[in-house]
C-alpha cells in the first residue's frame, strides 16, 4: 500500500493569494484566449504586449487557413436562410440539428482558431445580442452567428447594432416583427434600450419604450416563399408614421424606416451606451469591479471613435488598464465553456473537425450549462461569479472525461502528455504541470496538492499523468481567466 | 458601480450563521420569529421543505386561474380570453367567479381537496416592467428603487437565520446548472441539474487520494468556490443515500415524463429521503409570450399541461405527508389586461401565485380582486393588492415553523393574509 506522503512546502496552504508578480503579457494571453497555450505564450513575448494585442485586433492579419478549410467543409455556415431550408427541405427535426451544427463550429473555432480574441468578443456579442430558439430561429441564428456577431464583432458599433436590429433572428426573438402601427408589440424595443444599448439606470421611461416600439413598426422580415426569405424588410404599410418623441427628442411624422434609424443613432451614440458597453467589456476582460477610472477612459475612447469597438478593446487590454485594476491580483472565473475549451488548448488536445465528430463536446458543455447559443433569455449567459462559483462537480467530471478519453472527438494524445513530463524530475512534475497549463500560475497549494496526489499513486505511468492533468485542470487556481 | 457578489457581505452572512449553528442554546430562539402574527409554531415537529419554483418570464395568471366573473375580461381580450364555464373550452369553475383554464386541470383536485391555494392580483409594489430588474428585485426581497446594495438572496438570508435542520452539509439545492439570485450567497446550497447523477468523477481506485487534493485545494480558495467544493463533496455521499432510480412514487401518481416533471419527482425523492434537505428551487422559464400566447391550445397551454401534471402529480405523491413541503410557484410580474396585436400579451404587473402544503388554506382564492375594470387598472395592468412578500412571510413562519423576517425582508412589514397559518 503506497504511503500517502504530502510535499514539504515552505508556503502554508491557507487562503489563495494570486501571485503578486506582475507579468502584463501573461495576464494579457489568459484573458484575450480561450485558454492558455506555452505556444502562443512564446510568440507573445516575441512580439511583445502591443504587437502581439494589435495583431490580434486585426484577426484578417492572421492566417487561419487550417481551421478555415475545416469550416469550409461545413456549407451550412455559409448559407443564406432560403439556401438552408432548401438543404433541409422536408427534414423532422432540422432546426435542432443545424443547431447542433452551429454550436459544434462554435467550440471548434474557440478551441483551434488563430483568431483567439476575434472568438472572444465572439462570446461577448453573441450573450449581449443573445437569440434563442427552436424551429426558425435556429436557422435565422446561422445567418445572424455570420452576419452580425462575426461580421461587426471589432467594427462599428451602429452597424453592429443596425445588423441585429434587422437580423431575422432577433426580429422573431423579439417579436418586431409582428409589430404593426395598430398594436406595436414592446418586445424588441424593451430589451434594445435595455440589455443592448441604455441600461435601466440610463433615465428612459415606458414612455420611451413605447414610443421606441412604434418607431420600428413595420421592421419585419420577408416570409417563407419569398427568395429572399429571413432577411430584412421593411413594411410601410405596418409602420405608424405619427409623430412621435423619444428620449425627449421629436421624431417627426412620415418618417418611414428613418424613424427607426433615428431611434438607433440615439441609443448608438448616448453616452449612457458608452459607459455601459465600457463596463462591461471591462468586467469581461478584466475583473468584476473594474476601477471607475478604466471605465470612463474606455468610455471616452468609445465615445471619441464614435463607436469604434476594436479601439475601445484596445483600451480595455491596455498595461495602463491592467496598472488600474492590478489585473495579475484578480480572481475572474472562467466560466464552463472556456473552462472546458480551455483544458483542450493548455493540455495540447486534438479536436475533431466535423459536428458529428464534435457532438459529445457539444453536449459537454451543455452538461455544464454553458452550451453556446443555449441561453434561452435575452440578456446572454450571466458573467458572475455568483452565478457560476458553486456548480464545480460539472468541471471536475469534465476534466476527468477529457484526459479519460471519454469525450470522442476531444481527446489528450499521449504525445502532449509526453511532452509536459518528459525530462523532468519527479518532485517537480506538478510545478512541471502548472508552467504548461497556465504559464506557472498556479498556487503552490495547488501545486503541492498535485504533487502530493502524484507521490500517493504506486507508480507514475500514464493513467496517473492523466490523473494528474484533470486533476490540476479541476483545482481552483486553473479556473480563473 | 453595482456589486454582484460582494465577499464582504458573504462575510458578515457567514457570522449570522455561524451565531445561528453555534449557540445551541440561542439556536432554538432563532427559529421563531419575531414578528406578531406568527402562531401555531410546531415544536417538535419535522421542518417542511421549501419548494419555490420560478416561473420566469411572467406567466399569464389571467389565462390560468380566469376571472370569467368579471365581465371585462372578455372586453379586454376578445381573441385570446379563457371563455366561462359552460362554453366549448371553458374554465373550469372553481368559486363562481374564478375558473382553471382547462389546460391547467391537473390542478382541480388539489385546489378542490384543500390543498392549493392560489393568490391572485399578487405581485411587486415596483413599477418596473423589466424581466431582469423585476426578477432581481423580488429574488432579492427587495425594492427595485431606490437601488438596493444588497446582494444576498431573501432564500439565502433565510436560511441564514435559521439553524441547520439536518447536518447541514446540504440545506438548499437549487434543480438547474446556475444558482438563481435568490439562493445568491446561501450556506451550504448548490445548483445540481440532475441529483440522480451527482458522482464524483474517475477511477475508484484513486478517487479517494483526488478527492483529498481537491477538497484541500479548494479550502484554501475564495468564496463561493471553497464552500461549494466542500458541499459539493458532502452531497456527493449524502445524495447517494437517495435512491433516485428506483423511486416509486406513492399512491399511484405519475410524473409527466418532461423536464419539469422529472424536477418534481427528484424533489419528492429528495423530501422523503430525510437528507436535511430545507430548501429545493428550480427555474421554470419560458413564460413570456408576447404573440401567439395561445392559452387554450398553444405554447400557453401546453406549458400549463406540463405545470399541472408535474404538480398533481407531486401533490399525491406526497399525500399524507403535506407536512413535509411548503411549495409556492410565481413569476415575477403578470401580463398586461388586453391582449396585443399579436396574439399576445405584454408586460404587466398583478400577476398569481401558487401554494401548496402545509399549513396552506387551499380551495381558495386568496387575495383582494381589484377588477379589470378601466378604472381598476394600473396603467392598463391588474393592480397588485397583495405583495409577494407577504405570502413569502406566512410561507417562512407559519408553513415553514420559523425565520427572520426582519433580516430576510428588511424594511418591509408583512400584512397577515391567511394563506398559510
Amino acid at each position: 500500500m503506497p504511503q500517502i506522503t504530502r510535499a514539504a512546502t515552505s508556503v502554508p496552504i491557507g487562503p489563495e493569494r494570486p501571485p503578486l508578480l506582475r507579468d502584463d503579457l501573461l495576464a494579457l494571453v489568459h484573458r484575450a484566449t480561450f485558454g492558455y497555450t506555452a505556444e502562443e505564450h512564446s510568440r507573445a513575448e516575441a512580439m511583445g504586449f502591443e504587437t502581439w494585442r494589435d495583431e490580434q485586433l486585426d484577426p484578417a492579419s492572421i492566417d487561419d487557413s487550417q481551421l478555415d478549410a475545416q469550416l469550409a467543409a461545413i456549407p451550412y455556415l455559409g448559407m443564406s436562410v432560403a439556401e438552408l431550408s432548401a438543404a433541409f427541405t422536408g427534414q423532422n427535426g432540422a432546426d435542432g440539428e443545424i443547431r447542433r451544427i452551429l454550436q459544434a463550429a462554435r467550440l471548434l473555432r474557440a478551441a483551434t482558431s488563430r483568431r483567439q480574441l476575434l472568438e472572444r468578443m465572439v462570446e461577448f456579442w453573441t450573450d449581449h445580442f443573445n437569440v434563442y430558439g427552436d424551429g426558425p430561429i435556429s436557422f435565422l441564428k446561422v445567418v445572424d452567428d455570420r452576419e452580425v456577431v462575426r461580421r461587426h464583432a471589432f467594427g462599428d458599433f451602429r452597424e453592429l447594432l443596425s445588423a441585429s436590429a434587422k437580423s431575422g433572428a432577433m426580429l422573431i426573438y423579439l417579436d418586431n416583427a409582428t409589430s404593426v402601427a395598430a398594436a406595436p408589440n414592446d418586445n424588441y424595443s424593451r430589451e434594445l434600450m435595455e440589455l443592448h444599448t441604455l441600461g435601466t439606470d440610463a433615465g428612459y421611461t415606458e414612455q420611451d419604450v413605447q414610443e421606441v416600439a412604434r418607431c420600428l413598426t413595420g421592421w419585419t422580415i420577408h416570409p417563407p416563399g419569398h427568395p429572399n426569405v429571413g432577411e430584412f424588410v421593411f413594411n410601410p404599410s405596418t409602420h405608424d408614421n405619427g409623430a412621435k418623441v423619444v428620449l425627449g427628442q421629436s421624431i417627426p411624422a412620415g418618417g418611414g424606416q428613418q424613424d427607426g434609424e433615428t431611434v438607433l443613432d440615439l441609443l448608438a451614440f448616448h453616452p449612457s451606451t458608452a459607459r455601459r458597453l465600457a463596463e462591461k467589456l471591462c468586467v469581461f476582460f478584466l475583473c468584476y469591479e473594474p476601477p471607475t477610472a478604466t471605465v470612463d477612459r474606455v468610455a471616452a475612447v468609445f465615445t471619441a471613435t464614435s463607436g469604434d469597438i476594436a479601439e475601445t478593446v484596445r483600451a480595455v487590454l491596455s498595461r495602463r488598464s491592467f496598472e488600474e485594476s492590478q489585473v495579475w491580483q484578480q480572481l475572474k472565473l472562467r466560466r464552463p465553456m472556456h473552462m472546458a475549451i480551455g483544458a483542450i488548448r493548455s493540455a495540447g488536445g486534438t479536436l475533431a473537425s466535423t459536428p458529428q465528430g464534435l457532438a459529445d463536446l457539444v453536449a459537454a458543455t451543455k452538461a455544464m450549462g454553458h452550451a453556446p447559443f443555449d441561453w434561452p433569455a435575452p440578456n446572454g449567459y450571466p458573467d458572475a461569479l455568483g452565478a457560476w462559483g458553486a456548480n464545480l462537480l460539472p468541471r471536475w467530471s469534465f476534466a476527468t472525461a477529457l484526459l479519460d478519453g471519454a469525450l470522442a472527438g476531444a481527446t489528450i494524445p499521449n504525445a502532449s502528455l509526453i511532452s509536459i513530463f518528459t525530462g523532468v524530475a519527479p518532485s517537480r512534475r506538478a510545478s512541471a504541470l502548472s508552467r504548461h497549463l497556465t504559464g506557472g500560475r498556479m498556487t503552490l497549494g495547488d501545486v503541492a496538492e498535485v504533487q502530493s496526489f502524484i507521490d500517493s499513486q504506486a507508480a507514475f505511468n500514464g493513467d496517473v499523468a492523466r490523473e494528474a492533468v484533470a486533476l490540476a485542470l479541476s483545482l481552483p487556481s486553473t479556473q480563473w481567466i | 458601480m453595482k456589486k454582484d457578489h460582494s465577499c464582504e457581505e458573504y462575510e458578515h452572512l457567514s457570522r449570522r450563521g455561524f451565531l445561528g449553528a453555534s449557540a445551541a442554546a440561542g439556536a432554538a430562539s432563532l427559529l421563531f420569529p419575531r414578528t406578531v402574527f406568527a402562531q401555531g409554531t410546531r415544536r417538535g415537529l419535522q421542518r417542511p421543505c421549501l419548494v419555490g419554483i420560478f416561473l420566469r418570464g411572467a406567466m399569464d395568471g389571467l389565462s390560468v386561474v380566469v376571472p370569467h366573473g368579471d365581465a371585462n375580461l372578455y372586453s379586454l381580450r376578445p381573441s385570446l380570453a379563457v371563455p366561462a364555464p359552460g362554453a366549448a373550452n371553458g374554465a373550469l369553475d372553481l368559486d363562481g367567479y374564478f375558473g382553471l383554464n382547462p389546460n391547467a386541470s391537473g390542478l382541480l383536485t388539489p385546489f378542490q381537496s384543500g390543498g392549493l391555494a392560489f393568490v391572485h392580483a399578487c405581485g411587486s409594489p415596483d413599477p418596473t416592467r423589466s424581466h431582469f430588474d423585476a426578477m432581481r428585485s423580488m429574488e432579492l426581497g427587495q425594492p427595485d428603487q431606490p437601488a438596493t446594495t444588497v446582494t444576498s438572496g431573501w432564500l439565502a438570508r433565510h436560511l441564514q437565520a435559521v439553524s441547520p435542520a439536518g447536518n447541514g452539509s446540504l440545506r438548499a439545492v437549487a434543480l438547474d446548472q446556475l444558482l438563481p439570485r435568490v439562493l445568491a450567497a446561501a450556506p451550504a446550497t448548490l445548483p445540481i441539474r440532475d441529483p440522480a447523477d451527482f458522482a464524483f468523477p474517475g477511477d475508484p481506485t484513486s478517487a479517494a487520494a483526488r478527492r483529498t487534493a481537491i477538497a484541500n485545494a479548494y479550502a484554501g480558495t475564495i468564496p463561493p468556490l471553497a464552500p461549494a467544493a466542500a458541499a459539493s463533496l458532502d452531497s456527493i455521499d449524502l445524495l447517494e443515500t437517495a435512491n433516485f432510480e428506483g423511486y416509486v412514487p406513492a399512491n399511484g401518481a405519475v410524473y409527466p415524463a418532461s423536464p419539469f416533471g422529472t424536477v418534481m419527482r427528484n424533489t419528492a425523492a429528495m423530501i422523503k429521503a430525510d437528507i436535511g434537505l430545507e430548501v429545493v428551487h428550480h427555474d421554470y422559464g419560458g413564460w413570456d409570450h408576447h404573440d401567439d400566447q395561445g392559452p387554450l391550445d398553444g405554447k400557453l397551454a401546453e406549458m400549463l399541461t406540463d405545470l399541472s401534471a408535474a404538480l398533481e402529480a407531486f401533490h399525491l405523491d406526497m399525500q399524507g405527508m403535506e407536512d413535509r413541503y411548503v411549495l409556492y410557484a410565481k413569476s415575477e410580474f403578470g401580463r398586461r389586461a388586453a391582449e396585443n396585436g399579436s396574439g399576445g400579451t405584454d408586460h404587466g404587473s398583478g400577476g398569481l401565485m401558487m401554494v401548496m402544503g402545509r399549513g396552506v388554506q387551499g380551495g381558495q382564492v386568496h387575495g383582494p380582486w381589484p377588477t379589470l375594470a378601466p378604472t381598476a387598472l394600473d396603467e392598463g395592468d391588474l393592480r397588485v393588492e397583495t405583495d409577494y412578500r407577504d405570502v413569502l412571510a406566512e410561507i417562512l413562519t407559519a408553513g415553514v415553523g420559523g425565520s427572520d423576517l426582519g433580516f430576510v425582508f428588511e424594511g418591509h412589514v408583512p400584512t397577515p393574509i391567511g394563506v398559510v397559518l
